[in-house]
Order: structure tokens, then sequence, then C-alpha cells
């Protein structure tokens, strides 16, 4: 069975093309470096699952993985919604974070700490794999070579 | 003339106020169709109105509904929920989990012992028996009464529930499969192998209707570009995503884009985007449809639909679409209809968006085209044959 039903409208426009397009310009200003950034790491961080499926996830999942390894432990501006409670939660709530912050504090540092070394350990079984198959693929076109001669 | 097929719809809920959810929609939308039609529908519900929490909040019994029968039966209280989420926790993260361990998750999922009496006693008066959505233990239970009579419309995702071996068992059970596009319907056959199976694609039917772009843009002094997404909000319908991207695409470009939210659900837009965000709740049908007609795009990061009655709506309020190319549904029905565009990354979502505000012309031929494509196919005589195929 098919869709046959479905009438399709291609008036003016065509979008499997344009999307093509558009991707190809997406290709070529990433290898340019117009992507690049702790920005657009951040903005992907929803997204990590749904790019597992292209080529380059590695690359895009380790800048985000960067961007995001050390847990932000600071300040931050505290807000409440109900403007007419805000007087009494506001200062309620910043003492709480204090007291948080003060009891915390020891256990996030220790996190980013380990964070950090997963990090590096993955970095490096990553450059040692890149190593190992680079060699693997020199050697084997020189086979290749050698049997085509 | 012969008396009237009997018809049952199944469902998990039946709102008496306000309906959202996209399933439901769907289900109640078909069965009023039908009972418009020369049908007698009874639709089979139970008590509970909320979501989350399941509570049986409404009176058990039956109700004149519009044109429909609508049965109320409470929902079973002896459901272990903590076993329910144990399990359902170690299938989402793809835990392998024996075919028992998935029987208590449907047992103490929601279901209505009373239901199910009901449909062994009155089940063959029916014609046929549509329900759904599929991972319900609701539904699950039912299909195997009156498997013979019984239709399933699943609303299925590619998603680790889709996997279960219960599941595929239950698409096995059934007489035939209702889908709402063809790639629901390739997703099942890939799934299940069903290929033997009757199955048709219906899809759902939308009432034209005009907007008032300029209306929107006064009442809330909006001069800015502005995306919008409507339905619930959520992580599993991308939304976090959509206020990460605007946020950046604002942040990079320097562009005033705005976004504009309607539904429900709890959103935590970033402290730089937030008063941007106009966040409108529920709203009134027209609302919502003059606020997408006013739209740069309606932009959906949804990569779980089966049909995205809200995609149809925006096409038909003539704004183009934007959605994740993640999903099989939407951009199927962007490339069909020529209507939108489908991005997987952030790069290309602001490259998209870019082209929508430099190319009115091409924004405003897109939405055309989708118009077009909702007018053509989904309206309610081209969806009552199809449904009316099916049924025969």
């Amino acid at each position: 069975m098919n869709d046959a039903s479905v009438t399709i409208g291609a008036d003016g426009v065509d979008v499997g093309q344009i999307v093509e397009e558009i991707r190809k310009t997406v290709a070529d200003k990433m290898q340019s470096g117009a992507y690049a950034g702790a920005q657009l790491a951040r903005a992907e961080r929803y997204n990590l699952v749904n790019l597992k499926k292209h080529e380059n996830f590695f690359d895009v999942y380790m800048e985000s993985l960067r961007e995001a390894v050390s847990v932000d432990i600071n300040d931050f501006e505290i807000r409440e919604r109900r403007g007419c409670a805000a007087l009494v939660l506001i200062p309620l709530k910043k003492v709480i974070w204090q007291l948080l912050k003060f009891y915390t504090y020891r256990m996030w540092s220790q996190q980013n700490q380990v964070n950090g070394l997963l990090l590096s350990a993955i970095e490096e079984v990553d450059r040692k794999y890149r190593v190992q198959l680079r060699t693997l693929e020199d050697r084997l076109a020189k086979l290749e070579s050698r049997v085509g001669t | 003339m012969g008396t009237k097929r009997r018809i049952a719809f199944v469902a998990p809920r039946f709102l008496l106020g306000k309906s959202v959810g996209g399933a439901e929609t769907l289900l109640r939308r078909l069965a009023e169709h039908l009972a418009t039609h020369d049908y007698d529908v009874d639709f089979l519900t139970t008590c509970a109105q909320d979501h989350f929490t399941w509570a049986n909040a409404i009176e058990p019994g039956t109700r004149r509904v519009g044109p429909l029968n609508v049965y109320f039966f409470p929902v079973d209280e002896d459901r272990n929920k903590d076993s329910f989420l144990a399990i359902q926790d170690r299938i989402c993260h793809g835990a392998v989990i024996s075919r028992e361990e998935e029987l208590e998750w449907h047992r103490n999922n929601i279901n209505s012992k009373p239901l199910y009496d009901y449909l062994r006693k009155a089940g063959k008066d029916y014609h046929r028996i549509i329900m759904g959505p599929y991972l319900f233990g609701l539904i699950y239970s039912a299909c195997l009464i009156q498997p013979d009579r019984t239709w399933l419309l699943p609303c299925l995702h590619d998603e680790p529930f889709a996997r279960l071996t219960t599941i595929r068992e239950m698409f096995h059970t059934v007489a035939g499969c209702l889908f709402n596009a063809l790639p629901e319907r390739d997703l099942a056959v890939r799934l299940y192998d069903i290929t033997d199976k009757p199955a048709h694609i219906v899809g759902l039917g939308i009432d034209d209707f005009t907007a008032d772009a300029k209306a929107f843009r006064c009442l809330h002094k909006i001069e800015s570009p502005f995306l919008i997404y409507s339905g619930r909000r959520e992580p599993l319908k991308g939304t976090p995503l959509l206020l990460d991207y605007v946020n950046a695409f604002r942040q990079r470009t320097q562009i005033d884009l705005r976004l504009v939210l309607t539904g429900t659900g709890p959103i935590d837009p970033p402290p730089s985007l937030a008063p941007y965000v106009l966040d409108l709740g529920f709203v009134t049908e027209t609302e919502k449809h003059n606020a997408m007609a006013a739209a740069l795009a309606f932009c959906h990061p949804s990569v779980n639909e089966s049909l995205s009655i809200v995609l149809l709506e925006a096409w038909l309020a003539g704004t183009p679409a934007l959605v994740h190319a993640g999903g099989e549904v939407m951009p199927y029905h962007c490339r069909l209809a020529n209507g939108g565009f489908w991005f997987r990354n952030y790069p290309e979502f602001e490259e998209f968006t870019m082209l929508l505000i430099a190319q009115p012309d091409m924004r405003r031929n897109l939405g055309v085209n989708g118009r077009q494509y909702v007018l053509r196919n989904y309206n309610w005589e081209t969806i009552g044959q199809r449904l009316c195929v099916a049924l025969t």
C-alpha cells in the first residue's frame, strides 16, 4: 500500500533542493569556523541524542562536553515570578542558596575535578584511535598500491 | 434503510473541558465525524481528566457529549506506581527487560477493569472498535478482548516503548491499523513486519478558517518577526531546544527575533531570552490561528510526532513550517507540501530562519503551498472517504 491519496503541492519552490543547498552552505561555514564556540555547543545540549545519527556527531559532542564539563557553582540572579511576594521570597531564596552553596561547594568542586579527568581521558582515547586508524589506513593504501602494481 | 452501524472508540481520556493532546483530539474528532455520518458511535474512556494524576475526576456513567455517547469508566486504583515507574525508567534507558516485566508494566499502567468487562459483554455488538494511542496499558489490554474487530490507531513514534515484545504482539493481534501518515505506517512495518495486516492511512480533517495576523500584532504590540510553537511544552516536544536556539539566534545575529508560545506546560527560558518570549498559555482557537498567521514560521522542534495537527493548522493560516529533521512525519509533510524546511542542528536552524526573514516572497509561497496541501489532503470529505474505506 502506498500514500497515493496524498496530493503533492509544488508551486514556486522546491524545499528539498533548498534544504540541500543550505546543508552545503552550513558544511562550508562549519569548516571555516563560522559555527564554532561555546554558545553553539550550549544551544545543542538538548539535541545531542539526535546528532548521534550524523557523521560529525563526535566532534560536536566533544565540543558540547567541553562546554558542559564544569558544573556552574557560582552565584546566579535569583528571581521571583510572583511580584507581590518578591520582597520576602527573594531574600529568603538568597539565604537558602548561601546555605546550600556552603554545604555543597566541596562536593561540586570534586565533581568538576572528576568531570575534567573524564573529559581528558576521552580526548586521549579519541586521539589514540585516530592515530591508529590513520596508520592502518596508510598501511592499507600501501598494500593496495602494491597489489595494483 | 438499515440500522446504523455501531462503532466504538476507546481512548484513555475524554476531556469535558478544553482539549489538549494530539491523540485524544484525533480520536475524538474522528468519532464525532462518524457520528454525524450514519454511524452510531460510542466513545469508551476513563473518568480521568488529568494525565499526570489519572485521578477519577468525574462520575462513572454514560453521557451524551455532542453527537457521541460517552461511557466513562473508573481507572483502577490498585496500580503499583513505583513498579510501573521503575520498569518504565529501564525501558527509557534501553535496558533489556523480560516479557513478564513488560506485562507488569502494562498491569501497573492506566487500566480500567469495568471498561474491559463492558468490552467483553458488549464488544460483539460493535462493527469496529477503534482504539489508541498504543502505549497505554488500557489500550494494550482492551486490544486483546475483541481482537477480530479491533483496529489500532497507534500514533506510533520511534521510541523505546515501541520496541517492546508485547507491543509487537499487540500489532499482530488486532484486525488492522489506522495510521496518520505514510512514515508512521513504514515505521510499524519496519518494527513489527505487519505487511500482511490491513492498514489504512487516514489522518484528520481540519476545518478551514480565516485568520487575522494584524489583529494579533496590534493586540500584543509585536512588530518584530517571531516564531511560534503551539502545543504541550515539555522536553519530549523539544521546547527547551527551541528556547536555546532562539536565544543563540538572537545573540549571534543581533536580529530581534521573538518567540510566541501557546499551549500548556511550564517553560524556563534563559534569562537573556525571557523578555522576548510571549507565553500566551491556553488561548482560543481564533487567537491561536491569528498568532500563527502573524508568525514568520511555525517551528516544531519535536521528533515524536505521528501527525502534528498544529502543523496543519499553521499551514492553513498561511504560515510556513520549520521542523526538526529528526522526526519522520513532519519533514515528510514539508517535502510533500513544499511548505517548510527541516533542520538537523542549530546552524541549519539559523540559516533557514535567516532565509525566511530575507525572502518574504518565498516565505509567502511556502505558506500558500502548505495551505493548499492541507485543503487538498486534510479536508473532512477526503478524510471521511478514507475512514469509510477503512471501516468497510
